[in-house]
């Protein structure tokens, strides 16, 4: 398939986070994305567009799955990889951040794809290196690729983004993906919904492109197209944000009564890993309505398109 | 079953109403009341002549400790019921404060369980935090969902202004009313009675009104910036009523309560080391205590407790400063604030008015007033009779007044519960 070379397609040079894409940007990532999710399923492993690059998984913040997907990813495009985690990263011996990427720099990858627990901190390491740079995560701020992948995942089953009404609800505050996933679906005409917990909710969450937020969950699903949940990072019981799971689940718990709110035929997303329980029941993330399992395939798809668009330089 | 009570002064705050009548109860609702009730109906029951004594709503008292669960040996719920309804105290809220604290749901529902032998009708207030520890927040949704009117850290002030911040965003997201004593603990530090010249020639530390005042603004700002509907509990210093009415014209919801004892002593009452007279907040000088009543008399104080809290003598019967702190209160409250109506600037109206109506609208209670279809619960008293008060007579099971001894005016002779006659004193 040709590859898609417009003047309105998303360019790069890095992908630190989605906000400030525009529509036409954003589409020509999922236009492309699709492409290889179309590709894996009819069983082409694809281009070797990457052959002969080396691409980097430098993750200061655990993550088995985004880091997998990312090398995945890059695998089928032909690229080196190389993973770097935090447990064998040079941080531990206190090599300072701007010091590792000098170091890595000077070794002249062609991508480097950073997850950092410092909002903003992707973004300082690629200005210290000359390659492209992807986030895959920074803090609270963004994780982009994840903000793609749930956009794809509602396009290619409802067939369009515009007019959804899609609720994202849990732990908004501390949600990269949130932001991310909110300002896309935004661009794109989707009518977003946050859904929190009051301490959960940041003051200014109406800011980022949702119609509506909520402290009350019945009230936020109704009708909804897509119903999204949030992870519940257990430590905020610390710190007083909550009183208990059973609580949260309670009041928050995507269980089938409140599903019964939401469209007939809604989806049910989580960008994972669940909490089976707390934020979601069981049945329901394992039932007919869930989209979760695509959601991961979609993000293969999501990283090679982003890959193939930052690192092309070479033509096929 | 229909009862006619005649021959009364008809008090009702919520309406001004201060009138020679009665009032038909029938089937444990007020079926008429006022000036037009002045003979029983045929077909009555029970027809009592009040002899001109005052009949008012039952009173509603929202700051009681017991030591259910836990210490029974210092009140049970049977006995502060009992001695509540001798007070004329027909509602209360009990504090969570006892062992366990009262953070579960199971004990929401323990609290307000029916019990035989308690017929004053009691409400529970949550905790904010787990064992009142002002760390991690408690289970506020499910305990409101289970009918606990509103939630308060008890006598342990919560001293982290983000952990505060936190739970009254939260509680107010579930509808809930947060209450707080104002307090500040570095700066209360191990003081036992009110920071000034009497503690200083007793050679006992102070609690300065800063402590108060700093915990109140604090709290009142907090208030302001997650929109929560707080009530400043047991105000002792009149300029903490300041800052609560700043706050009220800056459009924060706030009310206040006083202690029924601050009205009533002055730093000067606790006199020879009296332990009893021992509480937090302290009692304060005497201009404090004229700021009160004037506050009082001006509509500024929402609701007057009694801030009861049974202490055993072995907790009392220590030198001043090892002590423990808390006062008995429940059958005292009444004639504590007619105090101020004998000797004072205060009317009866006004008097009753902050223990009715007054903490019936601040939580949403049922109650407080007369109204047909309302419950009946009255209380028919003597504004006027004097008594002594001898701690030995007290129905209350640990009997640490600070009355003990005194003279007051001011007595609860008949009390009703949902109609029914649940205390009757000896004329």
């Amino acid at each position: 398939m040709a590859r898609i070379d417009a003047e309105y397609a998303f360019k790069g040079p890095h992908l630190l986070g989605l906000m400030g894409l525009n529509p036409l940007q954003l589409t020509s990532i999922l236009d492309r994305a699709d492409h290889y999710a179309e590709m894996a399923r009819a069983g082409h492993r694809g281009d070797r567009l990457l052959e002969n690059q080396t691409v980097i998984n430098l993750f200061f913040e655990n993550s088995t799955r985004t880091m997998s997907s990312f090398e995945i990813a890059a695998k089928r495009l032909g690229a080196d990889v190389v993973n770097m985690p935090v447990s064998a990263s040079s941080v531990n011996k206190g090599e300072t951040l701007i010091d590792t990427a000098m170091t890595l720099n000077a070794m002249k990858p062609d991508v480097i794809v950073i997850r950092h627990s410092a909002s903003g901190g992707v973004k300082l390491l690629s200005r210290k290196v000359d390659c492209a740079v992807i986030n895959a995560g920074d803090g609270m701020h963004e994780h982009p690729t994840q903000g793609l992948l749930d956009t794809l995942t509602i396009r290619r089953e409802k067939g369009k983004i515009e007019g959804l009404k899609v609720v994202i609800c849990g732990d908004i505050a501390h949600s990269r993906v949130a932001r991310s996933t909110t300002y896309a679906l935004h661009q794109l005409g989707a009518r977003v919904r946050l859904v929190g917990p009051r301490t959960l909710i940041p003051s200014d969450a109406a800011d980022w492109g949702a119609e509506g937020v909520f402290t009350h969950m019945d009230d936020a699903l109704i009708d909804a197209d897509v119903v999204m949940m949030l992870r519940l990072q257990l430590e905020r019981m610390d710190g007083a944000f909550l009183p208990s799971r059973r609580e949260f689940f309670r009041f928050y718990g995507l269980t089938q009564s409140r599903l019964a709110l939401a469209a007939p035929d809604a989806l049910v997303m989580h960008p994972g890993p669940m909490n089976r329980g707390i934020e979601i029941e069981s049945a329901i993330a394992d039932g007919p309505r869930s989209v979760i399992t695509e959601q991961v395939e979609m993000g293969v798809a999501v990283r090679m398109a982003v890959l193939d668009m930052l690192s092309g330089r070479a033509a096929p | 079953m229909i009862t006619a009570i005649l021959n009364a002064r008809v008090l009702d705050p919520a309406t001004n109403t201060d009138t020679i009548g009665g009032a038909i109860i029938d089937s444990g609702k007020i079926a008429a009341w006022g000036t037009g009730v002045k003979a029983a109906p045929g077909g009555a029951d029970q027809i009592i002549d009040a002899g001109g004594l005052c009949l008012a709503p039952g009173l509603i008292d929202l700051r009681v400790k017991t030591g259910e669960p836990g210490e029974e040996h210092r009140e049970t719920l049977e006995t502060a019921s009992r001695a509540a309804l001798s007070g004329g105290v027909t509602q209360f809220v009990v504090m969570p404060d006892t062992t366990p604290v009262i953070d579960d749901v199971a004990l929401i529902q323990f609290l307000t369980r029916d019990t035989p032998g308690v017929s004053a009708r009691i409400h529970a207030a949550g905790a904010l935090t787990t064992g009142l520890g002002g760390t991690a927040m408690a289970e506020i949704g499910l305990m409101k969902e289970a009918g606990a009117v509103f939630f308060t850290n008890g006598d342990h002030p919560i001293e982290d202004a983000a952990i505060h911040r936190r739970t009254m965003a939260y509680a107010t997201s579930h509808g809930a009313i947060v209450a707080s004593r104002p307090d500040t603990a570095s700066l209360r530090g191990s003081g036992v009675m009110n920071a000034g010249s009497f503690a200083a020639r007793l050679g006992l530390k102070g609690i300065p009104g800063e402590a108060e005042w700093i915990g109140a603004a604090r709290d009142l700002m907090l208030a302001e910036a997650t929109g929560c509907r707080l009530i400043v509990d047991q105000v002792s210093s009149p300029r903490t009523l300041d800052l609560i009415t700043e706050a009220r014209q800056r459009g924060v919801e706030a009310g206040c309560t006083v202690a029924a004892h601050a009205l009533f002593f002055n730093e000067l009452d606790v006199g020879d080391y009296l332990t009893y007279c021992k509480v937090n907040p302290p009692f304060r000088s005497e201009a404090d205590r004229q700021g009160l009543i004037a506050a009082l008399a001006a509509g500024e104080i929402d609701a007057v407790v009694s801030a009861h809290d049974p202490q055993p003598p072995e907790q009392k019967r220590l030198p001043f400063a090892e002590a423990s702190f808390g006062a008995a209160g429940l059958e005292t409250t009444l004639a504590a604030v007619l105090h101020s109506v004998h000797d004072g600037p205060l009317d009866l109206l006004d008097a009753l008015r902050v223990l009715t109506c007054g903490p019936a609208d601040l939580i949403g209670l049922e109650g407080g007033r007369l109204a047909e279809g309302a419950p009946a619960d009255l209380i028919l008293f003597d504004p006027d009779r004097p008594w002594k008060c001898e701690r030995e007579n007290l129905i209350t099971r640990s009997t640490n007044s600070p009355f003990d001894g005194r003279l007051l005016q001011g007595r609860v002779m008949r009390t009703f519960v949902e109609g029914r006659t649940v205390f009757e004193r000896d004329a």
